[in-house]
């Protein structure tokens, strides 16, 4: 898995989003962050609920100048079928068949041929500012990733369960 | 074409779940008696005592075999509603996870991703439905699958005794031993072959049912001329504690 510093693997592929099939790469993408999150399949029972809160949330993301792009095995088309059916989703659903861009940043089950549960955040030089993976039985926190991209948003360092409004430290302190 | 009629269907099955205590009842009482007969026949002289020993045989034998089918399907019983207890609770607690296991299952069995999860979600608007689908498809479990330990043990005595009487009539109403032993010997035949055909046969579906006859047959007629060797083998240590 992509550590903190490394560079984020580029991607060009096929995706769903605003109800089309479309293609998005990452340097098209033209905002300060990017939050990257990998979910297992379409059409299951727990991806949906963090597909849904991303959903939900997409607006605080964007205030905070952060698109919001979610990739899983399935095929464009079968991504533009599930956001329908969970009543449309506002960002980029990308198709990764056979998990390659999983594999590039070292989030791919193999066992399972499918993505980990993991969410990166890409900074302005596209470089992994922050990331996570949680069990595949086990939904992701969409309100720690605004927390952790508000506090990165910052620039300073930030003690633990900082929230916006609360004490900085000093920027040039690294630990 | 008849029409099916799942509630018949389901007796049906209900009332096949007991073909294993019948056919191990059967086959034990027979093949118990048998050997008794046998293997007494060689070592014991006195016509009455063989007879003896195979009533007390077939008593003891019935009572513990019926006793022991009880015991043991309320042991399952109880371990297994245990069981789905649990997983009821889990299921309870982690409906995500067994909607998940769901999906797979139905995947595995050929439906898409899509049309699994489309019947997954509309199971999951009544939770009774969806658990009750996932413990049958998921682990084999459903409160229709157990057995009644009272029926089962009553069904394995009962068959027990029945299957003591075939080698042990012809051996009481014939006044030769060896023509006794021979006629019993002739009937177990008969009658072990015949539930083989019965039901390892014709009920499980097989296409040459008297095959499953002779197999049924062949294992009781190899364990009763065990004992009867078993018996001759033993008959010189009778012979010198009586001496």
């Amino acid at each position: 898995m992509l550590k903190p510093g490394d560079s984020a693997p580029l991607f060009d592929l096929p995706c769903a989003f605003d109800g089309k099939l479309s293609h998005l790469n990452l340097d098209g993408i033209r905002s300060e962050l990017v939050v990257l999150f990998f979910y297992p399949r379409d059409f299951s029972f727990i991806c949906p609920t963090e597909v849904i809160g991303f959903h939900k949330a997409q607006p605080a993301f964007k205030a905070e100048h952060t698109s919001i792009v979610g990739v899983s095995v399935d095929d464009a088309e079968s991504h533009r079928r599930w956001a329908h059916e969970l009543g449309g989703v506002s960002y980029p659903l990308l198709a990764d068949a056979g998990g390659r861009l999983a594999q590039a940043y070292g989030v791919f089950d193999e066992k399972e041929s499918v993505a980990l549960r993991a969410t990166f955040v890409l900074d302005r030089a596209r470089t992994v500012a922050y990331c996570v993976a949680s069990p595949i039985n086990v939904g992701r926190s969409v309100s720690e990733t605004l927390r952790v991209v508000r506090a990165i948003r910052t620039g300073q360092l930030c003690p633990a369960d900082w929230e916006p409004g609360g004490d900085f430290g000093p920027a040039d302190h690294k630990f | 074409m008849a029409a099916l009629n799942p509630a018949e269907k389901r007796r049906t099955f209900e009332r096949l779940g007991s073909v294993r205590e019948i056919v191990f009842g059967i086959q034990d009482g027979v093949l118990t008696t048998a050997g008794v007969l046998a293997g007494l026949s060689g070592a014991v002289s006195g016509r009455s005592q063989v007879i003896l020993a195979a009533l007390a045989s077939t008593a003891a034998g019935a009572l513990s075999m019926g006793a022991g089918a009880y015991l043991g399907t309320r042991a399952e019983t109880q371990v297994m509603r245990n069981q789905l207890e649990l997983v009821r609770r889990e299921s309870a607690s982690q409906p995500y996870v067994v909607q998940e296991e769901l999906l797979a299952a139905l995947a595995r069995e050929g439906l898409s991703r899509e049309a699994g999860y489309r019947i997954v979600k509309l199971l999951s608007r009544a939770p009774a439905a969806l658990f009750s689908t996932a413990e049958q498809k998921l682990y084999g479990l459903s409160d229709a699958a157990f057995g009644n330990a009272t029926v089962d043990g009553l069904l394995m005595g009962v068959a027990f005794l029945i299957g003591a009487l075939v080698p042990l009539l012809p051996f009481v109403l014939i006044s030769s031993v060896r023509e006794g032993l021979t006629a019993g010997i002739a009937t177990t035949a008969i009658v072990l072959f015949a539930v083989g055909y019965v039901f390892e046969g014709l009920l499980a579906g097989e296409r040459a049912p008297i095959f499953a006859g002779f197999r049924f047959l062949a294992i009781a007629l190899g364990a009763a001329a065990i004992g009867y060797f078993v018996g001759l083998l033993i008959a010189p240590i009778g012979a010198a504690s009586v001496g």
